[in-house]
């Protein structure tokens, strides 16, 4: 009996388990491997070393990545706002297609980096430049996820929405919307992660405030252990984005159904 | 007496019988209707017949040979083919028309509203006064047994559930034209019984007519007035058979009794199933 429960609870917990394996299996590896491998502090230092510094900079790395996270967090909604819009308009003007979708393919290909010296001279070193490297990196996905998503409206649903008589509005708003949100969403989710690597490569580039400026700062004084813990700090912030957006795709369930 | 249709000698009627001066349009009116797909898939080739108001009339053919094409066009989704037509109580069908409710046949539910908010959303779309669809849904559920799973979605349901809930979904509507397209296909036949004895009460409570598409020979006999027979594709209509059998009917003594025997036969031969 007792076994029996505890295999109950053990397979209840997996979720959390297996990770958390993978977790401390990565650390551990981490911690010893640079000894083992005889590599020097100042090019791989150990995960204590890294997490010390981390608690020691905490206050300065907090702040840091408040003033990124904000940057993210405007790009990222501006994106949002304008993924939308824009694959809207695409998709409900013929027009608005024929002359927007080739420029959109094509900007979606270009190194947006490459932008990235060019929006501080546009935008100022402060941080309007990498709300907008944010959302640049952030509008594509949105953009192509929310039109693909318009476009492949079940066709027998499209027809039964006809054969019922439903207005434009109620087609687009109880059909073509929620079939296209499983595709918007996933493209939300994409499109996270980009908006962080936008803000902090802005932040390379020309910033008085910012992870990325840590990173920057830490590189050029052989400061290794800086370094990491501001890559920490970064992957916790985007992790932070992603269980929140997470947290609303759960509220679209019926993908695939 | 003069509403008593299915007296009436149809095929003899069923030719240029529009713009009759005293004649009222019929519900249905199919005039050498053809259907070409793209590619040249002929569907439908040059069919012609006439459907009475309250008239309830079944079709039978092969598989692919373009009944739901047939209903599609009828149902204003389609156009035929230029020269054919099909006019519904007169009027040609150019485009859906809100007093014909259609069941397709694959069940048409959508994956993210609830048993209930799907059966309500051909009358949303129709803009039925709240209550009225409040007060018909509950009644529907209870006739097609679905009571239980209101609140449960489409995922959640059988193959029948779902067939009976995309059914209910244009009960609510009272249309007065029902296009149906094997509409019973998954269910067992216990239930087929039970929902065919319910349509025939709606059809003679409401003065409906139907059109109903069904593979199975005792079905289309057991319910209708008029039985076409399509053949293979590209479709026509090789036989228009008038069912003798007593109204009301009724599961058992209906099937029990030799006209059905006979008209099961008959169209058993004709489709090449004996
Ligand atoms: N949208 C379409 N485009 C092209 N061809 C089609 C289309 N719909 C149907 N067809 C073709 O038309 C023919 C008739 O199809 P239809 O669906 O009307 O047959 P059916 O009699 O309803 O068959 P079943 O009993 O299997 O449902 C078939 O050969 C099919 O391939
Ligand atoms: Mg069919």
């Amino acid at each position: 009996m007792p076994s029996c429960a505890s295999a109950g609870l053990i397979a209840r917990l997996r979720p959390v388990i297996d990770p958390a394996l993978a977790f401390i299996l990565l650390a551990v590896l981490w911690e010893y491997g640079a000894a083992l491998f005889h590599l020097k502090a100042y090019l791989l230092p150990p995960l204590s070393k890294v997490l010390a510094t981390l608690w020691d900079n905490r206050g300065t790395l907090l702040s840091e990545s408040l003033v990124t996270l904000q940057e993210v967090a405007l790009g990222y909604l501006a994106a949002l706002a304008g993924g939308l819009l824009l694959g809207l308009l695409i998709f409900a003007m013929a027009t608005a297609r024929r002359a927007l979708y080739p420029a959109i393919v094509l900007f979606q290909g270009l190194p947006k980096i490459a932008l990235a010296p060019l929006l501080v001279v546009w935008f100022g070193i402060g941080p309007l430049s990498k709300v907008v490297m944010a959302f640049l990196f952030a509008f594509f996905p949105i953009v192509i996820s929310t039109l693909g998503g318009l476009a492949s409206t079940p066709l027998n649903l499209v027809e039964h929405f006809q054969a019922i008589g439903a207005s434009p509005w109620m087609s687009f708003r109880r059909l073509r919307l929620p079939s296209a949100l499983p595709s918007i969403v996933d493209g939300c989710r994409m499109a996270a992660p980009l908006a962080v690597i936008g803000a902090i490569a802005g932040e390379f580039v020309g910033a008085e405030q910012g992870l990325g400026t840590v990173v920057l700062m830490a590189n050029a004084n052989a400061r290794t252990d800086l370094l990491f813990a501001s890559l920490i700090a970064i992957s916790i912030l985007a992790g932070l984005l992603y269980c929140l957006i997470e947290l609303i795709a759960r509220r679209v369930w019926w993908r695939g159904l | 007496m003069a509403s008593e249709p299915t007296t009436r000698d149809v095929t003899e009627r069923s030719t240029s019988h529009r713009g009759g001066v005293a004649s009222e349009p019929a519900a249905i009116e199919a005039t050498e209707v053809s259907k070409t797909y793209p590619g040249d898939v002929r569907a439908l080739d040059r069919l012609s017949f006439r459907i009475e108001r309250s008239e309830f009339v079944s079709v039978l053919g092969p598989s692919g040979c373009g009944k739901s094409t047939l209903l599609r066009i009828v149902a204003g989704l389609h156009a035929a083919d230029a020269g054919g037509a099909i006019h519904v109580l007169g009027e040609p069908t150019t485009r859906p028309r809100p007093q014909t409710g259609i069941v397709f046949q694959k069940d048409n539910l959508l994956p993210w509203l609830t048993v209930r908010a799907n059966l309500r959303l051909a009358a949303e779309a129709q803009d039925m006064p709240r209550v009225l669809i409040e007060a018909r849904s509950a009644e529907v559920l209870a006739t097609l047994g679905l009571s239980t799973f209101a609140e449960r979605y489409p995922h959640e349901l059988s193959g029948g559930m779902r067939q009976r809930a995309a059914f209910g979904q244009m009960l609510l509507l009272h249309p007065d034209i029902l296009l149906l397209d094997e509409p019973f296909g998954a269910l067992d036949a216990l239930t087929r019984d039970r929902l065919n004895v319910e349509l025939l009460r709606l059809w003679q409570v409401r003065q409906q007519t139907v059109l109903l598409i069904t593979h199975s020979i005792a079905e289309a006999v057991f319910l209708s007035d008029r039985v076409l027979v399509m053949s293979e594709r590209p479709g026509r209509i090789i036989a228009d058979l008038k069912i003798r059998c007593a109204r009301p009917r009724d599961p058992q003594s209906t099937r029990a009794s030799p006209e059905f025997t006979a008209h099961v036969l008959e169209l058993s031969r004709m489709m090449g199933v004996v």
